[in-house]
């Protein structure tokens, strides 16, 4: 009673974010690319797929997909913003090998198939198929933690748990 | 206030890593940065924001930079499209 007495009063909110794929759980700092390894997109973890498939790690919505299909962002229902971008420079695929399954405006589960990508196509053009998850307005987070485990698997696992600020703390 | 335009030279547009050196320099500054093209109008100091304008290459966009550092932020921002926004 304590506890929910206190969590009302600061109104914070934990939100897990689930593997939006399956695959090897990479720090961002080992990330190729500086703009992702040095947080400047946001804070967050990478995951090395094995498998082309990208799911909602939260419940949410759409809130901007790539034109090339190539990432995705995605707003929770609690507020957070994520970005997956899957690959490393892969804009330059110009949408070869990504096909998405859901349109910017649309409401999504976690677990719902977001994106199916061909990781043979990514890694043939020479890019890294490190997929950097993000949290893209980290001024609402106040904790975050990364699972220990280093393996993941899309929808089923959580990759990170987050504590979101309330509107008034 | 200072308002000037600027082109998107980056191959694919505005995409994650040119929006995150824009959202990363607009974020250091004491100014607020908008950024328009066309009627839409975003916060420069969200990559979200910056993203969902869906800026591709050749558009050209409005920047208005407001505050005690408008110089040194606006000849900083017209700089990295001139250069490192090409990416």
């Amino acid at each position: 009673m304590l506890r929910s007495l206190f969590s009302r009063k600061k109104k914070q909110q934990e939100v897990t974010i689930l593997a939006p794929l399956t695959g090897v759980v990479v720090p961002l700092s080992e990330v190729p690319d500086p703009v992702f390894a040095q947080q400047v997109v946001g804070d967050g973890v990478a995951i090395d797929p094995i498998e082309g498939v990208l799911v909602s790690p939260v419940d949410g919505k759409v809130t901007h997909l790539f034109p090339t299909h190539h990432a995705i962002a995605l707003t929770s229902d609690s507020g957070l913003e994520i970005l997956m971008h899957i690959g490393i420079d892969t804009v330059k695929l110009k949408g070869k090998g990504f096909t998405p399954f859901v349109a910017v405006g649309d409401q999504v589960k976690a677990g719902d198939k977001l994106i199916e990508f061909q990781l043979e196509t990514i890694r043939q053009a020479g890019c890294a198929t490190v997929t950097p998850v993000v949290i893209t307005n980290g001024d609402v987070v106040a904790e975050k933690q990364v699972v220990a485990s280093p393996n993941v698997h899309a929808g089923q696992e959580p990759l990170m748990n987050v504590v979101v600020k309330g509107g008034t703390a | 206030m200072i308002q000037f335009q600027v082109t998107v030279t980056a191959e694919g547009g505005l995409h994650a890593r040119p929006a995150a050196l824009l959202v990363s320099r607009a974020s250091q500054s004491r100014s607020t940065v908008t950024l328009a093209k066309g009627d839409k109008q975003v916060d420069g100091r969200s990559i979200l924001s910056v993203m969902t304008l869906g800026a591709a290459q050749g558009d050209v966009l409005t920047v208005q930079v407001d505050g005690a550092d408008e110089e040194e932020v606006a000849a900083a921002i017209k700089e990295l499209f001139d250069k490192e926004c090409k990416v």
